[in-house]
This record gives C-alpha cells, structure tokens and sequence, in this order.
C-alpha cells in the first residue's frame, strides 16, 4: 500500500515539474498558456488595449478587417491588462476606466505616435567613482523619415542637492547699487558664498539635462546599466495611467497596468511633478 | 543562404502588385517579411541549440556560430538579466555564444516553446524598419561532478531592421526587403 502511493506521488510530482515541458507536434515545447496569456511587448498592450489583435495573439487585426477594434474583445482584453496582484487599483475605478474607454459614443484607443506617454527608465551610472542611479525620461519623436526616442528630462539625485536655493531673509543679494562698483562685489557672491544661486532670478530652474550631457562629455558620468522600466500615459483624455513589466509565475504576467487616476483640474501637473520627483 | 534569397524573392512577388517607389508596409508584405524575420529567429534558435550542446565538436560549434553571427547587423548586442538581478550585463553576440559554449556542463539541453510574438514595424529616422520578435528558451544543463541541475526559462526579444535593398537580376533593378538581426534582450522569467 505504501509503495502504491509512493509511486502515485511520484507520478504527481513528475507531471508537475514537467508543466509547460510537453513537446507539440512541431518538437517545440508546448506553452501551457503562461507565455500566450502574457502581454509579451509593449507593442502587444497597445493591441490588445484597442483589440488590434487576435485573442491568442497570432493574427494582427488592421482597419477594415471583422474584428478590428470589436468592442467586446476590447473589453476582455482590457480586464486582463491590470495587474491584479500587487497593484491597489480600486474595482470600481477599473470599471469606471474600462467603460469610458470603450464608450460606444465616444471611444478612447492609445496610438503609438499619439503622444501624450513616455518611458522612465531607471538606470545606473558611476559618478564620482561611485554607482549612483539615474532616472532617465524618454519620449518619442518625429525624425526625419521615421521616429525616435529622445532624453528628455533626467532625475540624479546629486544634482537635486546641489541647488538649493536660500528664500526670504536667508537669501543674499547684489545690491541695486553694485553697477556703481563695477559688480565688484561678484567674487563674494561667486566665490565665498557657497549658495550662489542666490544671485539667479526669481525663475531660475536648473536644466539638469544639459548638466548631465555635459558631465557625459567630460567623462565624469559613466553609463553602467539599465535597471527598470516603466511607462507613463496621459493619452486617454481624463486618465492617467502606469504600464510596468511583472515577471512572475502565473497568468497575470508581462505589460500591466500598475496604477490608474481619474484626473481632475490641475491633477495632471501633480502627477508629473510626482513623476519627476519634485514634490 | 539559397532559402533567403527564395524567401526575399516571395516577397518580391508577394507585394510587387505595390507600386516600388512606394515606401510603406502593407499587411500583406508585413506578413511576408514577419515570415521571413521568423525563419531567421528560427536559425538563430537552431544555432543557439547546436553551440550549446556538449555534444557538439569544437569546430563545429566555431563555423556554427560564424553562421550565426551572420544573421546580426554589426553592432549587435545580447542585454542579459535574472531574476536575481533586473540589472542588464551587455555582451557581443560572439562573447555570448563562446560564453554559451563553455559552460560547465556535461550535458545541456536547449529547447523552445511554440510561441512567438511579432510586433509592428516601426520607421527609424534613417528609412529602415524596427521591429521585435519575442521567443521562448528553455536551458538545462546537467554537471554529474557537482550534481548540479540547472534549468531556466528566457524571455528572447529580438530586434530585426527590415531594409529595402536592389539586386539586379538579368540587366533589370529588383527591389527587396531584407531583414537583419540586431540586438537580444534576455530576461530570464519566472515560468
């Protein structure tokens, strides 16, 4: 009796571990559904979010075919394109989403060249004989015969810290007088105060891009690696959205949706300065 | 070689009702470039297969993997991570299939999993296309010494630049897509 289930587990715990290991007839491992349910490419969310594609992925829908953009299979996409494991998006703001998008009247798809969306990438460069990460903002751009993605903004904690500039009775000044002295009175601004963006108008904002192209060029700051990367998407009027990759055992895999606002007056400002690490 | 140049001439026929000077994709010529990207990611999986069995000869495995090399646009790159470590490790093609071809096995299976995903083609500033196939492998590789029993599933998106190019065959110009390999993202899952 006891060698009888010995070998019944044994059977069990076989088949188990060799799930997803079935040859087909191609002599390809057959793909138990993981792979096929996942949203494999950023490309492949942007299918099925507008229903561009075959349930199974295969066969890409262009204008004019039956299926193109159907709105039913736009709605059984869109309910596997949410993370549903980690990410907190409430039921009711995914529904709410889901019905605005697939509104009949008025229906919202995201387009590629649409604008309104960009990367961030969270990468690694050593920087003062340190490793240090960078945040890299990347967006799409017309250019010449085709497009490309472009750095457009650039989060590095060093340079955050290195302005600081002092505000009210902490603030030191050229006096409006200084013409008189031939602004003789810049070497104490410049050289002994150590906050001399003081002496910027009210306005200033550092360009921390071209610091950190220039830091590049001196040879200063070295790329070493990519890390991360996620997506931001203003392009569905009145929402916000981030798309971020999960690698994890399961069904509910690849390009997800990780959070979702419901934007209101002035929200979209917070959120970018959210995003960019200003607030 | 001879199966490229057949494919390459498909397509020709396959989309020569599209007036030449004309520059975009249609579906029906996206298809049959998909189909043509796909047999070179097929190669390329056949040859990752053969450079990484140990029961392939030394020598076999060099001129494999010059066949191999051939199927990348200069340049290219493989950008490896792990579940353990999302950070990128870049290495050239031909540093990752030597890496490929010294492991420390005795033995090493790779295999692939029936499914593909081939994205659209996207227009570069330079007039070539870019697309991304993605493909599965499965590596195990078996060290008797140390017992080990090593086994991982990879994530393959491939970069393919799609090219119109001419040849000219008996005095007249013949326009064709050729498509190239560029560089491999491999990102080990969880499966």
């Amino acid at each position: 009796m006891r060698i009888k289930i010995i070998i019944t587990l044994l059977i069990i715990t076989s088949i188990q571990s060799v799930s997803g290991q079935v040859l087909s007839s191609s002599g390809r491992l057959k793909d138990d559904g993981r792979f096929a349910a996942s949203t494999k490419q950023v490309n492949q969310f942007f299918r099925r979010f507008n229903a561009e594609e075959s349930k199974e992925g295969d066969v890409r829908y262009y204008s004019g075919d039956e299926n193109y953009r159907n709105r039913d299979l736009r709605r059984s996409f869109i309910n596997i394109l949410f993370d549903n494991e980690t990410s907190d998006v409430p039921v009711e703001l995914k529904r709410e989403f889901l019905e605005y998008v697939v509104s009949e009247s008025y229906p919202q798809y995201l387009t590629f060249h649409g604008g309104d969306w960009f990367a961030e990438a969270s990468t690694v460069f050593s920087y003062e004989g340190k490793r240090q990460e960078v945040t890299l903002f990347l967006k799409l751009q017309p250019e010449r015969l085709g497009y490309e993605w472009v750095i457009d903004n650039v989060v590095f904690e060093p340079y955050k810290n290195a302005f600081d500039k002092p505000q009210g009775d902490q603030k030191k000044f050229l006096h409006p007088l200084s013409h008189e002295l031939g602004f003789m009175n810049l070497r104490k601004a410049i050289q002994d105060d150590p906050k001399p963006e003081s002496y910027t108008p009210k306005d200033f904002s550092p360009d921390y891009l071209t610091l950190f192209i220039f830091e590049i060029k001196k040879g200063n700051l070295r790329f070493e690696t990519v890390k991360d990367v996620k997506y931001h998407f203003f392009q569905i009027d009145k929402w916000y959205f981030e798309l971020s990759q999960f690698n994890r055992p399961g069904f509910n895999t690849g390009w997800l949706i990780s959070n979702l606002v419901k934007l209101g007056n002035g929200d979209k400002d917070l959120i970018m300065d959210y995003i960019y690490g200003s607030k | 070689m001879k199966k490229y140049i057949l494919s390459l001439l498909i397509i020709f026929s396959a989309t020569s009702m599209v007036a030449l000077a004309q520059d975009n994709i249609s579906p029906a010529r996206k298809q049959a470039i998909d189909s043509l990207a796909l047999e070179k990611v097929k190669d390329l999986s056949k040859y990752i297969s053969i450079i990484g069995s140990k029961e392939t000869q030394f020598s076999e495995a060099t001129r494999v993997m010059d066949r191999a090399e051939e199927l990348f646009a200069p340049e290219a790159e493989m950008g490896v991570s792990s579940i353990n470590n999302s950070e990128i490790a870049y290495y050239k093609i031909r540093r990752y299939f030597e890496r490929l071809m010294a492991l420390n096995y005795d033995r090493v299976n790779i295999s692939w999993y029936d499914i593909h995903y081939i994205s659209d083609l996207e227009r570069q500033p330079d007039g070539r296309y870019v697309g991304v196939i993605t493909v599965y492998q499965r590596f195990e590789g078996t060290s008797q010494e140390a017992g080990l029993n090593y086994r991982d599933t990879t994530k393959k998106d491939i970069t393919i630049y799609v090219e119109k190019k001419q040849t000219q065959i008996a005095g007249r110009t013949i326009e064709f897509w050729d498509v190239m390999l560029g560089d491999v993202r491999v990102t080990e899952t969880s499966a």
